[in-house]
């Protein structure tokens, strides 16, 4: 009876016994792990795996932590312009996270690159780069943890959306204030400072009426020709067809422009200016009656030919514009002009303020 | 239209031959004694401008002769519905106004969230109307109150145009500005909005302003401050004023042209302006909260100190220490200036990019073709005209350099601001052309007419005295008379002339095809050059307004908000005024989730139709799936977990309503309110049923089932399709009753109920 009753006991606690040691060890596996990686990421916030690390940290089944994997190839003889934009974002959503207050050993942002892991990349029966994946907490990755990079772009904030949304990690992201804007002021201001010091005994050229009127004229000339768009747009500069590799240089529709395209504008338009204020020179200077005649002619010249010229590239983007050159538009000008399709109304709708 | 079009062409071109006329007419009327020079002048002068007017408010008639006499687009229906309220309550009645109807359930301050300039105006012109017994309808009144103001603008620019430079020049400004399309597509007939009388403001504004820190006299900036007055009753640009009179007057002290004149208008102007404009309550104390206000404030103090310092020079001597804490204090304000500006493009920054006002089409950046396409030739001239100003500077053109360096930053960045710069490209313009055109055709008139000449010049010196800049010059353009050929000149003046020949065409036909589409009536042309008439929009909203219940809700993209109230008479739910965010998101995500979600949302908000606009059949492109993603995208930003702008698209990222399209656009309530029957529907032979015009597809779910929604009116060309949001269905049968209800079922039940209590006791 006491053997029995011993042996029960015994049965009893070895078998309470070896789960509880086989959790422990998951347990010191576990943490291990974590304390793992929190020290590669408290060295730099975006933790470089190699195939073996991938296996053992990320494949491995005990882990409570999502990891964010970056797949890419960022060795130069891969050639891959778009994963040094891909990861120079990455970078920039993993810093955020890395110095929040929010940090925590709930997500690890990680990256494969394909020359230290082609083996990961064989495992994952992957073939391009770059590619994110989240690997969950539990259970294994699904369609959904594969981001969408064609179609959601590649910025740190829509990184940062589908983190939350994968993840439930709320990630504000803080990018680096840019230097660079108010360093080039400074050293403007500097500079204009040190040339109105050097010359401080003779400030005339402050007072110069021509150097105002330029740098004016500049301005307006920039404005005018739509620079203000490209800035905030980013236009290409010219757009190439892949098929015939002919450079077109005017955009198609009057509703966007290339960059090369704005400058020729600007060109025009700057010329037409010109040649306005030539001839008025042309009749004011005191200059002998020769040179002034070319002034003149010179000035109407530039007027009327790059007038039409801008005329023309307004022609050829704004389609259904009736009037061309000079001297055809007066005889054209009675006739009917009529919409080119069938319904060309488009509203305009605004907010009043 | 080819009669308007004559007349205009004659209104601008022949102006500047009209200024040289007016020399030649000089010369000519002495010699003939047949009456004072300046007689004909003045006679020449105002039959000018008389013919720019006329011009100007005719070309302005396009909409009104194709059409009717109706109100346009979107906002003046608000206008106009306010309008027609004032003139039938009266004016406190207008000022207290709650509007219920708008924004259900929360409802609308109208009299405190308006600038009732528009509305008064228009009541005033209609009281006096009735007064003197013509009896106009106040729609009329509306419909035509732009075009006059636009004439009235023309002579505001004649007047701003001469104080700057010259009566020449004067003239040029005023044509340009008859006829020119980037004002002009703010104020054809029936475009009851905001802007069409605040240009005619803010250049009057301008125009006094020039008058009284030439004068320095207290009367011209009283009637300047009066003038501003109207202008912040009318339009919420004129911080734009507000900030480019402190600019000059800032500019003008470094540039140490600052004198008492400037002192005495600015000080007037300041304190009056700020007290007038505090008046509407619109308005109210935010000139002296905000920070578009405080660069105004700081030049305000900064002059005081200045004139404060001179002051104390004059008494006291050590001119040095004076001299040193003066440009100390330039330089603070300065810092302070730049900061002001700074935060103040920050914010307006960081509200171009919130989605809502990204999705305005008139908040956009703008591209030289639009340029080129409201300016034309002036667009390469101003900048001449600007050179020639900054080459003669004095204290009232650095006004205008100001000015037309900071509007031309603005229209820069938004297209809608182009509204602001129209005004002072025609006014540099004007100044180059008609410098120009002085030196080449008042040669001609020496060298045609020696006698002439000791006349002419002595008007040229009589002038110098009185625009004392142009002494300079005159006396240059006198050493160098011997001048060139007639040939050159007369080839510089007719291409000259040409060029603004060409002009005017544009003008012509930029209003006719681009700026006169009233926008509520759609035309089109068939082959054969007829046109066919779309009124698909009052057709729907006239449907509402005599089969609805007058209290029913309609929900619609707030574009229509303002339409339905003002044809429709019914309840919206969101409109044009976009004041609350959250609220429109709501109407977006109930457009945007599948019919049982937006059923749900319909219910909370009381909807008892649903109006959308489709464009498939006649190829309309503005309709409501071509907006469809930008209620995602603002139902995205207050519900981000409801809704996702991702799942609109199909795999590759293309927004299609195809077979390929995403199930989510599929299933959205927009999308089946839009081709609800289209499947049916075979447009022609070529294509198959349910074939989209507008976006170039074949359907992609043409058996649309409609579960808690009912078709209820849709118009000729399918252009508004109206749903009735149908009612709870009726409550499923119980299994259960209660107990008290004595069915013989309910008998039975409790009968085995207690028999098998029985069995278990025993």
């Amino acid at each position: 009876m006491f053997y029995k009753l011993l042996i029960v006991v015994f049965l009893a606690v070895s078998l309470q016994g070896a789960p509880a040691d086989g959790q422990k060890k998951k347990e010191t596996l576990l943490s291990e792990k974590v304390s793992q990686m929190m020290e590669w990421t408290s060295k730099r916030a975006v933790i470089r795996l190699n195939g073996e690390k991938f296996r053992r940290l990320i494949r491995a089944p005990p882990r409570n932590y999502s990891v964010i994997i970056m797949f890419t190839a960022l060795q130069p003889q891969r050639q891959c312009g778009v994963c040094k934009q891909a990861d120079e974002e990455y970078q920039i959503l993993a810093n955020s996270w890395r110095y929040s207050n929010a940090f925590t050993n709930r997500i690890f942002f990680a990256m494969v690159d394909f020359d230290e892991g082609s083996d990961v990349f064989q495992m994952l029966n992957m073939n391009s780069a770059p590619t994110f994946i989240n690997f969950p907490a539990k259970g294994k990755p699904k369609r959904a943890d594969t981001y969408e990079l064609q179609v959601r772009g590649f910025a740190a904030e829509q990184l940062a959306r589908w983190v939350a949304d994968r993840t439930d990690v709320h990630i504000r992201v803080i990018r680096p204030p840019n230097y660079a804007g108010p360093l080039m002021l400074g050293l403007l201001l500097a500079f204009i400072g040190s040339l109105a010091y050097v010359r401080r005994n003779n400030l005339e050229f402050l007072f110069n009426k021509n150097v105002w009127a330029f740098s004016a004229l500049c301005f307006v000339l920039i404005m005018t020709s739509g620079q203000m768009w490209n800035h905030i747009r980013g236009p290409p500069y010219a757009h190439k067809n892949p098929n015939t590799g002919q450079v077109s240089y005017i955009h198609g529709s009057s509703q966007a422009q290339f960059v090369a395209e704005t400058h020729i504008v600007l060109l025009f338009n700057a010329a037409v200016t010109l040649g306005i204020v030539l001839l008025h020179e042309a009749a004011t200077s005191d200059l002998d009656v020769g040179k002034r005649k070319i002034m003149c002619v010179a000035g109407i010249g530039l007027v009327v030919l790059f007038f039409s010229w801008l005329l023309s590239i307004f022609r050829a983007k704004y389609h259904g514009y009736p009037y061309s050159h000079q001297i055809q538009s007066v005889s054209r000008s009675n006739g009917h002009c009529s919409h080119p399709d069938p319904v060309h109304i488009q509203p305009r709708w605004w907010i009043s303020t | 239209m080819t009669e308007l079009h004559r007349r205009s062409s004659a209104g601008t071109g022949g102006s500047p031959p009209g200024i040289s006329r007016s020399s030649a007419a000089g010369g000519g009327g002495r010699k003939g004694g047949l009456s004072q020079p300046a007689g004909w002048r003045c006679l020449l002068s105002f039959t000018i401008l008389f013919l720019a007017c006329v011009c100007g408010f005719i070309s302005r008639l396009f909409a009104v002769i194709r059409f009717e006499s109706l109100i346009h687009e979107f906002d003046p229906w608000f206008n106009y519905r306010s309008t027609h309220h004032l003139t039938t309550n009266g004016f406190y009645e207008f000022l207290n106004w709650f509007d219920e109807r708008a924004w259900y359930p929360l409802g609308r301050i109208v009299g405190g969230t308006v600038y009732p300039g528009l509305m008064v105006t228009a009541g005033l012109i209609h009281y006096i109307l009735n007064l003197v017994h013509l009896t106009v309808h106040i729609r009329d009144v509306c419909v035509f109150l732009a075009p006059v103001f636009s004439a009235l603008t023309a002579v505001a620019t004649f007047l701003l145009t001469r104080e700057l430079w010259n009566q020449g020049a004067g003239l040029l400004s005023a044509c340009f500005m008859a006829v020119v399309p980037g004002y002009i597509s703010r104020s054809v007939a029936g475009s009851f909005d905001n802007e069409a009388i605040a240009i005619f403001a803010l250049q009057f504004t301008y125009f006094l302003w020039v008058k009284s820190i030439k004068t320095g006299s207290v009367f011209w900036t009283i009637g300047c401050c009066l003038s501003y007055f109207y202008m912040v009753s009318a339009w919420g640009g004129y911080v734009f004023i507000i900030n480019l009179i402190p600019l000059h007057v800032f500019v003008l002290l470094l540039m140490r042209r600052f004198s008492k004149r400037v002192y005495i208008a600015y000080s007037t102007f300041y304190i009056i302006g700020l007290i007038l404009s505090m008046q509407i309550p619109f308005v109210g104390f935010q000139p002296i909260r905000t920070s578009e206000h405080m660069a105004a404030a700081g030049v305000f103090v900064l002059v005081q100190l200045y004139s404060f310092l001179q002051f104390l020079r004059d008494r006291l001597t050590r001119q040095d220490k004076q001299t040193l804490f003066s440009v100390c204090v330039c330089v603070a304000a300065l810092l302070l200036f730049v900061c002001v500006v700074y935060l103040s493009c920050i914010g307006h920054y960081a509200k171009i990019h919130i989605p809502i006002i990204a999705s305005v089409s008139e908040h956009q950046p703008t591209t030289w073709v639009s340029f080129f396409f409201d300016l034309h030739i002036l667009v390469c001239t101003f900048p001449a005209g600007l050179w020639f100003c900054i080459r003669n500077i004095n204290a009232e053109r650095v006004f205008v350099v100001l000015y037309g360096i900071s509007a031309v930053y603005f229209a820069g960045v938004m297209v809608r601001l182009m509204l602001t710069l129209t005004p002072v490209v025609c006014v540099l313009s004007a100044v180059c052309f008609s410098s120009v055109f002085e030196r080449y055709l008042s040669d001609e008139v020496k060298q045609d007419d020696p006698p002439a000449e000791d006349a002419a010049d002595e008007e040229d010196k009589r002038n110098s005295g009185s625009l004392y800049d142009k002494a300079g010059k005159l006396r240059k353009h006198h050493v160098c008379e011997e001048g060139f050929g007639s040939n050159i000149r007369s080839l510089v003046i007719v291409l000259l002339l040409l060029l603004l020949l060409m002009f005017t065409v544009h003008c012509t036909w930029v209003t006719s095809n681009a700026y006169s589409s009233p926008s509520v009536v759609l035309a089109s042309y068939n082959h054969d050059g007829s046109r066919r008439i779309l009124d698909d929009f009052r057709e729907a909203y006239y449907w509402l307004r005599l089969n609805t219940d007058q209290h029913a809700r309609v929900m619609s993209w707030w574009d229509y908000g303002y339409q339905i109230a003002g044809m429709a008479n019914r309840t919206t739910l969101v409109d044009n005024n976009t004041w609350n965010n959250s609220h429109i998101a709501l109407v977006g995500k109930a457009m945007a989730s599948n019919e049982s979600v937006a059923y749900d949302i319909m219910r909370l908000l009381d909807v008892d139709y649903v109006l959308i606009i489709f464009g498939g059949v006649i190829g309309y492109s503005g309709d409501d799936i071509n907006k469809f993603l930008w209620m995602v995208r603002i139902a995205e930003g207050e519900h981000p977990r409801d809704v996702r702008e991702s799942d609109f698209f199909t795999p590759l990222g293309e927004f299609r309503v195809d077979k390929a399209a995403s199930p989510a656009l599929l299933n959205s309530l927009m999308y089946k309110m839009s081709y609800y029957r289209f499947g049916e529907m075979q447009l022609d032979f070529r294509t198959p049923p349910g074939f989209d015009r507008t976006r170039n597809a074949e359907i992609g779910n043409k058996d649309v089932r409609l579960r808690h929604l009912e078709e209820a009116f849709t118009s000729e060309h399918w252009l508004v399709r109206i749903y009735k949001v149908k009612d709870l269905d009726n409550r499923q049968p119980l299994e259960r009753k209660p107990r008290s209800s004595c069915s013989p079922r309910m008998k039975h039940l409790h009968l085995k109920i207690t028999i098998t209590l029985k069995n278990i006791g025993a």
